[in-house]
């Protein structure tokens, strides 16, 4: 059966410098290259957790019973070629999918449309009643859907990230073994 | 001697050690997934761990006040709005603000050869975009009184350097091989590293360091404003510069010569600040007399321009003839160390471009045991030169560094070739510095302005 595939981290590897955070923000949202040009803050879709004093970062599963789309009113989340996305356009900020994952992958952000952070037309927030209340949406990893690679797992100094697929791994690991029965 | 110009943020550091990696004096310590520390007595300030340091604050982690108080502990203007991350360069921009705004004080300012390669990244230009005109123009509207460039001290530095170096040659008098000393965080290296090998560095101060007292005195009096009201800014891709500017040596003119230091990146938040629309600058000049340069001080900025600048004027000074190659190519390029004979009239000079303290350890080493057959080195410590400084804008990923090294490299370059004097002594207005005030170079007067002592610091 051919499986989504997702970013799987190794925590023996990271040794918590947070670039795969940074070219996950780069690869997404980000058109210049230098620290004094960003305009936003850097967002990223994965995160480097520490536990026990070891790090390692934790993303999106790509669960096949995905309980973000399972919990999505609006149909906003939808598997594309074996990613889960979330259509950040339709997505109605209502965090569910937030409270449904089980990892905490998914986050809100303002959503960007061309360059522009998206604000509500009629609400307005009390603070400062002049404002509109810009839009939250829920956002998390997609494998680098409009690429051909992924940007953390090219940007990892010590290599401690990877693509799993699963069919592809039982298949190597079977292999391995059945060389060591020969072995025998 | 210990500095405030480099820090680690405990509250943002990982421990992950990717700066110790890139420290070339092991002044960073900590154990591995906890905060680290800079020995500030032994970091040489080349803010080589601001550039690849990757943890920043997270939105995650932070609030509005928290960011605000990060800032201000950094020195930083309140408008900055860029993600902070935990290897930092001390901000001197308030003091610049405050100057701009005092209208008691007559501003100088000057700009490094790498700046105008490089500034233009912080406002979404391609890397390596050559912009020295919006750069002048941009320093003009901030309020400087006079927009001057340390290009022009760049090529006094040749005139003086290449005269020493033909003297140490010639004389006998002065040990070889003869150190390039442009590069503070290499001369603190050697003081605190290697102080028993002091004499060979050149007694030269950097372009910075000779443009200012020029300023202070000479710009003084052609202005005719009084030298204790000058407040003169340096802009560098150097975090180090600033740990050179206030040297008590620095003070040929009577005054503090170079009053404060900001870095590439410090100019733009100031450009930001003050609502300046860099990218559509129109093209200004640099103000005269102290603003003409030739195409070898704008080379300054890469590893081997130096060397390059210093051959096409020695060449010259010694032959009396015209240098038949003008592009060297024998000193240009990115790796470590590079050595080339060359031949300057009947004499066969051996020269070496050094980038990184490691491979200027290495000569250092041959030097001390006596095998060093080199008359002539120049060292830098960033990887590539002043270009790749700690104080240039910082890639966001490691995998743009080399590319914008190499557009940086070649804008310098192509710099060198467009511009129409590409030899220091052929500068006029160099030429009228020292027929007018300075007299000979390597002289009685140019010696009390432009050159300098060294310390021993052993650091225990
Ligand atoms: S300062 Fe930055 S690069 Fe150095 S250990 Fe801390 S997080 Fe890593
Ligand atoms: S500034 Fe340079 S010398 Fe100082 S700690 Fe950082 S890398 Fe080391």
């Amino acid at each position: 059966m051919k499986s989504t595939k997702f970013i799987v981290a190794d925590a023996d590897k990271c040794i918590g410098c947070k670039i795969c955070e940074v070219a996950c923000h780069a690869a997404h949202d980000n058109l210049n290259y230098t620290v004094g040009a960003q305009y936003s803050a850097i967002t990223p879709r994965l995160h480097v957790m520490q536990v026990n004093g070891k790090y390692v970062p934790v993303q999106c599963r790509q669960c096949e019973d995905a309980p973000c789309a399972n919990a999505c009113a609006i149909g906003a989340i939808t598997e594309v070629d074996g990613k889960i996305i979330i259509n950040e356009k339709t997505c109605i900020g209502c965090k569910a999918c937030l409270v449904a994952c089980p990892f905490g992958a998914i986050d809100l952000r303002p959503q960007i449309h061309n360059g522009e952070v998206v604000t509500q037309p009629r609400l307005k927030t009390l603070q400062d009643a002049d404002e509109n209340k810009s839009v939250l949406v829920a956002y998390k990893c997609d494998l680098c859907a409009e690429n051909e690679t992924q940007a953390c797992v090219a940007a990892c100094p010590e290599n401690a990230l990877r693509v799993y697929n699963a069919l592809d791994d039982s298949k190597a690991k079977a292999l391995q073994s059945a060389l060591a029965l020969h072995a025998i | 001697m210990s500095h405030n110009l480099i820090h680690i943020d405990k509250d943002i550091c990982t421990g992950c050690r990717r700066c110790v990696d890139v420290c070339p004096v092991d002044a960073i310590h900590g154990q591995s997934g906890t905060p680290h520390e800079i020995n500030l007595d032994t970091c040489v300030a080349c803010g080589q761990c601001v550039q690849v340091c990757s943890s920043y604050l997270s939105e995650f982690e932070s609030t509005p006040t928290i960011y605000a108080e990060k800032l201000a502990k950094r020195g930083m203007l309140s408008s900055v709005h860029e993600p902070l991350f935990a290897a930092y360069a001390q901000c001197h921009t308030h003091e610049v603000k405050d100057a701009l705004a005092n209208k008691n004080l007559f501003t100088f300012v000057q700009c490094a050869p790498s700046v105008r390669v490089a500034i233009g990244e912080e406002f979404g230009m391609p890397l390596g975009v050559l912009t020295p005109g919006k750069l002048a123009a941009a320093l003009r509207r901030l309020g400087f009184d006079r927009v001057y460039d340390t290009n022009f001290g760049a090529d006094i530095t040749i005139m003086e350097e290449g005269s020493e170096l033909l003297h140490r040659l010639t004389s006998g008098e002065g040990k070889l091989p003869m150190f390039t000393s442009c590069c503070p965080a290499w001369v603190k290296y050697i003081e605190q590293d290697y102080p028993d090998l002091l004499e060979h560095l050149s007694s030269c101060k950097s372009p910075m360091g000779m443009a200012a007292p020029v300023f202070k005195t000479i710009g003084a009096e052609i202005d005719n404003v009084d030298p204790a009201k000058i407040y003169s800014v340096a802009v560098m891709p150097c975090t180090c510069k600033h740990f050179e500017a206030a040297r008590p040596e620095m003070n040929a003119s009577g005054y503090q010569d170079t009053d404060v230091v900001i870095t590439t990146r410090e100019l733009a938040q100031l450009i930001k600040d003050a609502g300046i629309d860099f990218v559509n600058l129109p093209e200004e000049e640099f103000d005269q007399p102290f603003g003409e340069y030739s195409g070898a001080g704008a080379i300054f900025g890469v590893t081997g321009g130096v060397m390059e600048a210093a051959l096409r004027t020695g060449y010259e000074l010694l032959t009396k003839e015209q240098i038949p190659q003008l592009d060297l190519e024998f000193v240009r390029g990115d790796n470590g160390l590079r050595t080339a004979d060359v031949a300057l009239g009947d004499m066969t000079v051996k020269i070496a471009v050094v980038a990184g303290l490691d491979s200027a350890a290495k000569v250092l080493e041959s030097v001390k045991a006596g095998t060093c057959e080199y008359d002539f080195v120049e060292i830098m410590t960033c990887p590539e030169g002043c270009m790749t400084g700690g104080g240039q804008p910082k890639l966001l990923l490691d995998g743009h560094r080399k590319l914008a090294f190499n557009q940086r490299r070649a804008a310098l370059y192509s710099h060198d070739k467009d511009l129409p004097v590409r030899k220091s002594h052929e500068n006029p207005s160099i030429k009228k510095l020292y027929g007018d005030y300075l007299g000979e170079p390597f002289g009685h007067h140019a010696h009390d302005l432009l050159h300098t002592t060294y310390t021993p610091r052993k650091v225990k």
